[in-house]
C-alpha cells in the first residue's frame, strides 16, 4: 500500500531520535527569530535544518516540499516587488515593468521565513515514522482517541485513492464524460464522489463498532506495545531547545522594556 | 428526550472514525476535481458533509486534522490554514443544526457563510506569512489591481481571498446537500448524541 | 467460565415500527458450539451484538428484557468491560482492520494497548494468537495488504488476544473465497478445542451440522427452536423458515436412513454413515 506520508527510514541517527525532540526543534526555529525580530537567526535555523538534514540522508526529499511553495514565493516576488505600496526605489526593470527594492527586500524576508519553515518541518516529517510521531503526543497527554483520528488518516487515505481508479472506470464504463465541456465536466463530478461518500460511511459504521469491541473506549490508562525512543542525545537536544526558546523570551521582554 | 447541545465536546465512536473518512473525501474531491480540470479545489466537501452529520465540534476537528495531515506529508504551510479550515467546519456545523441544509437555498447561504468565514480567518494569516497574496492566479490578479490602485493591502488581501473561496464553498454545499438529501437515516443518525434508548419493558 | 442466559430480550432498531427481535429466552452453556441459522432479517446479527452490548448502547432504539453473561447484565455495562468476555467478529475483513496500526502484529495488539495490559504479557498474547490462527508470517507486513482469508484469521486473533471467554463469529467467510473460508473454519475449530464458547452464524450449513453441538433457529425476530443439529434440521417444515438442511440430511430422508433410537435424521456425512453401515439400510419399511 502507498504511503501518504514522505518518511522513509535511512537508518540514521535522526532517524533514531525521539519525535518529540523534533516537535521542539521546530517550535524553537519558527519562535526564536519571531521573538526576536531578527531575519538572521532565521538564517541559522535554516543552516541548522540543512545541516540536519544532510546527516539524515533525507536532503534531496526536501526539494518537492520547497517545489510545492516556490510557486507562491514567486507570486509574491512579483507582486510585492511591483506593487507594494511604499515601492520608492526602482532596482531593475523588466520591459515596461519596473521592479522596487522596497517590495524586493519584503519579498525576501517572506521568502527566507516561510523556507525556515519548511525546512524545520523537513527535519521532522521526513525522518519521522507517523505512527511514531502521534505515539509520541499520545504519550504526553494527548487523546488516545485523538491519536487514532490522526493516525488512521495516514491509513485511510491510501486506500481510499486505490479506490478512486476502480470508480472512475466503473462510471466511465457506465457512459459518463469525464472530458468536454465545463458542463459536462462538472456533471461528472456527483457520480464520482457519491458513491466514494456512500461506501466510506458504511465502512465508518463497521468501523466503529470493530472498534468497540476492541475496547476503543475502555477508561483503562492505555499501554504502549512499542518501546519509547529515548536517548542521551535527545535529554541533551531537549535542554539546549529549550534554552534557547526562554533566552529569547527573556530577550524580548528585555528589547519591549528598553 | 434530551437533546445534547451542538457543542458537545463528547464524540462517540462513530464520529470519531467519521473524521479520517472525511478526511479521505476531501483528498478524493481534490483529485476528481482536479481529474475533470475543473477551476474549484473542491477540497472541503468531508469536512463539510462531516459538519453536516456530526455537528460544528465534529466539522472543526475534521478541517484542522485534514490541515494538519497535509502539512505532514505535503506542504507544511497547510498547517497553519488549519485554523480556517476548522472555522470552517464550525460555521456549517451551526448552519445545519438550525436547519439550513434542508433546502437549496439553505445550501446556498451556507456557502456563501462559509466563504465569508474563510476570507475573514485567512485573510490575517496571507498578511503574516505571505504579504496578503495567496498564490492562485486569478486571485492575485485582483490583490495586484487592488494594490496598484492604492486600495490598502488587508483589503486587497481581503478581495484576493473572496476570489478564490467563494465560489468554491458555495459549490461545495450545493455538492453537500445534494449528498446528504440522497443518504439513507439509517447511515446518517449515527454520528450525533442525541438519541436515548426506550425501554420496551 | 461465562454461562450466556438471555430473558425475554426484545429490540427495535431507531425509526422502525418492526421489532427485529421478538421476546427471545434461551441459555447457552461454558464450552457449547452454538450456530444459529435463519433466513435474512431474522435477527441474527441484531441478537449477536446484543450479547455483546452493541445493541442497545452504539445503536440506540427500544430495548426490553434482560441479557446476562457471567451474571452481568450487558445492557448495563460499557461495551468496552463487556467486549473482555464477549468478542464478536464480522463479515467484512477489511472494516475490522483498525487503519491505526501499521503492522499484523501491532495490529492484533490494539485491543491489548486499550484495555492497559503490561508489554511483556501484551508480547506473549499476541505471539499465541498469531500462532493459532496460523498467520506469524504475516506478522511484519501492513494489515491491508492481505488477502480476506488473511485479514479475518487476524481480526479472530485480534479478539483471542483478549482472551474472551464466548467469541461470536457473525457469517464470518460471506465475503471470502473458499480458501479463505476454510482457513476460518479451521481456526474457529481450533478455538472450539481449547474451550472457547463459540457462536456463530452462517449460511454454509454443513459447517454448522459439522461443528455445532446445539443450533438455533431465528425467523421474524423470533426464537423458533433450539436444539441438537439433528433435531433442527430433522424438521419437517425447516424449508418454511428459509433453511435448507444440510445435504446429507436431504438425501437420508429421501433415502430413509435415520437414526432409529431418536428418530432424527443425521447431519453429517458421518453419523450417515455409522447408521448406513452399522445398522444396514434402515428405512421407516424395516421392523
Amino acid at each position: 500500500m502507498k504511503s501518504i506520508s514522505l518518511y522513509e527510514d535511512k537508518n540514521s541517527v535522526i532517524n533514531m531520535l525521539a519525535p518529540m525532540t523534533k516537535v521542539i526543534y521546530i517550535i524553537a526555529a519558527l519562535i526564536v527569530p519571531f521573538l526576536l525580530g531578527s531575519n538572521t537567526i532565521s538564517v541559522v535555523f535554516i543552516g541548522i535544518s540543512i545541516l540536519v538534514l544532510i546527516i539524515g540522508k533525507v536532503l534531496k526529499r526536501v526539494v518537492p516540499i520547497i517545489g510545492f511553495s516556490s510557486i507562491i514565493v514567486l507570486s509574491v516576488i512579483i507582486i510585492q516587488g511591483l506593487f507594494r505600496a511604499g515601492n520608492v526605489t526602482p532596482l531593475f526593470s523588466i520591459g515596461p515593468a519596473v521592479f522596487y527594492k522596497e517590495g524586493l527586500l519584503f519579498a525576501l524576508d517572506i521568502g527566507i521565513n516561510i523556507l525556515n519553515i519548511l525546512l524545520s518541518f523537513s527535519v521532522l516529517v521526513l525522518t519521522t515514522k507517523p505512527s511514531d510521531l502521534i505515539e509520541g503526543f499520545v504519550r504526553i497527554g494527548l487523546s488516545p482517541r485523538l491519536g487514532y483520528v490522526l493516525i488512521s488518516v495516514f491509513q485511510i487515505i491510501p486506500q481510499m485513492t486505490e479506490t478512486m481508479v476502480t470508480i472512475t472506470d466503473a462510471q466511465r464504463s457506465r457512459g459518463m464524460e469525464t472530458e468536454g465541456n465545463l458542463i459536462t465536466r462538472i456533471k461528472a463530478f456527483f457520480p464520482l464522489i457519491s458513491p466514494v461518500v456512500m461506501s466510506s460511511l458504511v465502512n465508518t459504521k463497521e468501523r466503529a463498532i470493530a472498534l468497540e469491541v476492541r475496547g476503543f473506549n475502555s477508561k483503562q490508562k492505555k499501554t504502549f506495545l512499542n518501546e519509547e525512543h529515548k536517548t542521551m542525545a535527545d535529554i541533551v537536544i531537549k535542554i539546549i531547545l529549550v534554552f534557547a526558546i526562554v533566552a529569547s523570551i527573556v530577550g524580548r521582554v528585555i528589547i519591549w522594556l528598553k | 428526550m434530551k437533546k445534547n447541545s451542538m457543542w458537545s465536546l463528547k464524540l462517540n465512536t462513530a464520529a470519531l472514525v467519521l473524521i479520517p473518512a472525511a478526511v479521505g473525501i476531501n483528498y478524493l474531491g481534490k483529485l476528481f476535481a482536479g481529474l475533470l480540470k475543473l477551476p474549484l479545489w473542491l477540497d472541503s466537501i468531508g469536512t463539510c458533509l462531516a459538519a453536516v452529520l456530526g455537528g460544528p465540534i465534529v466539522g472543526a476537528i475534521c478541517g484542522a486534522v485534514n490541515n494538519i495531515i497535509y502539512g505532514l506529508t505535503m506542504d507544511p504551510i497547510s498547517t497553519v490554514y488549519a485554523l480556517t479550515s476548522a472555522f470552517i467546519g464550525i460555521a456549517v456545523g451551526v448552519c445545519a443544526y438550525k436547519g439550513a441544509m434542508k433546502n437549496v437555498k439553505g445550501a446556498i447561504l451556507t456557502g456563501i457563510i462559509a466563504g465569508l468565514v474563510a476570507v475573514v480567518i485567512s485573510t490575517p494569516l496571507n498578511m503574516r506569512f505571505w504579504g496578503g497574496t495567496t498564490g492562485n492566479v486569478w486571485g492575485d490578479a485582483a490583490y495586484a489591481w487592488a494594490i496598484a490602485n492604492n486600495i490598502p493591502a488587508f483589503l486587497a488581501s481581503a478581495l484576493d481571498e473572496v476570489i478564490v473561496d467563494a465560489p468554491d464553498k458555495i459549490v461545495t454545499l450545493l455538492i453537500v446537500f445534494g449528498i446528504y438529501k440522497g443518504l439513507p437515516k439509517t447511515l446518517t443518525g449515527l454520528y450525533k448524541n442525541d438519541q436515548e434508548i426506550e425501554s420496551l419493558d | 467460565m461465562a454461562k450466556i442466559v438471555v430473558e425475554h430480550l426484545k429490540y427495535k432498531y431507531p425509526l422502525t415500527d418492526k421489532l427485529a427481535l421478538n421476546d427471545i429466552s434461551f441459555t447457552i452453556e461454558p464450552g457449547e458450539f452454538i450456530g444459529i441459522v435463519g433466513k435474512n432479517n431474522s435477527g441474527k446479527s441484531t441478537l449477536c451484538q446484543a450479547l455483546v452490548g452493541l445493541v442497545p448502547a452504539f445503536y440506540k432504539g427500544a430495548y426490553g428484557g434482560k441479557v446476562y453473561i457471567d451474571h452481568v447484565e450487558v445492557a448495563k455495562s460499557d461495551i468496552s468491560e463487556m467486549c473482555k468476555k464477549v468478542g464478536i467478529v464480522f463479515q467484512n475483513p477489511f472494516n475490522q482492520v483498525t487503519g491505526s496500526k501499521i503492522s499484523v502484529y501491532e495490529e492484533i495488539g490494539f485491543g491489548l494497548e486499550n484495555m492497559g495490559i503490561s508489554r511483556t504479557e501484551m508480547i506473549e498474547r499476541i505471539d499465541e494468537a498469531m500462532e493459532l490462527l496460523d498467520i506469524s508470517k504475516y506478522k511484519d507486513r501492513n494489515p491491508f495488504d492481505l488477502s480476506g482469508g488473511q485479514m479475518q484469521r487476524m481480526a479472530i486473533a485480534s479478539i483471542i488476544a483478549m482472551r474472551p471467554e464466548v467469541i461470536i463469529l457473525d457469517e464470518p467467510t460471506s465475503q471470502l473465497d473458499p480458501q479463505g473460508s476454510e482457513e476460518v473454519f479451521q481456526a474457529v475449530q481450533a478455538l472450539s478445542k481449547k474451550g472457547i464458547s463459540i457462536i456463530m452464524v452462517e449460511h454454509k450449513i454443513e459447517k454448522i451440522a459439522q461443528y455445532s453441538d446445539k443450533v438455533m433457529l431465528l425467523n421474524d425476530g423470533k426464537l423458533i427452536d433450539f436444539d441438537t443439529p439433528q433435531k433442527i434440521f430433522s424438521m419437517d417444515n425447516i424449508l418454511e423458515y428459509g433453511i435448507a438442511p444440510p445435504a446429507f440430511t436431504q438425501i437420508c430422508r429421501g433415502l430413509g436412513i435415520y437414526n432409529k433410537e431418536s428418530g432424527l435424521y443425521p447431519v453429517t456425512l458421518e453419523e450417515a454413515q455409522n447408521i448406513f453401515f452399522s445398522k444396514g439400510i434402515g428405512g421407516r419399511s424395516n421392523e
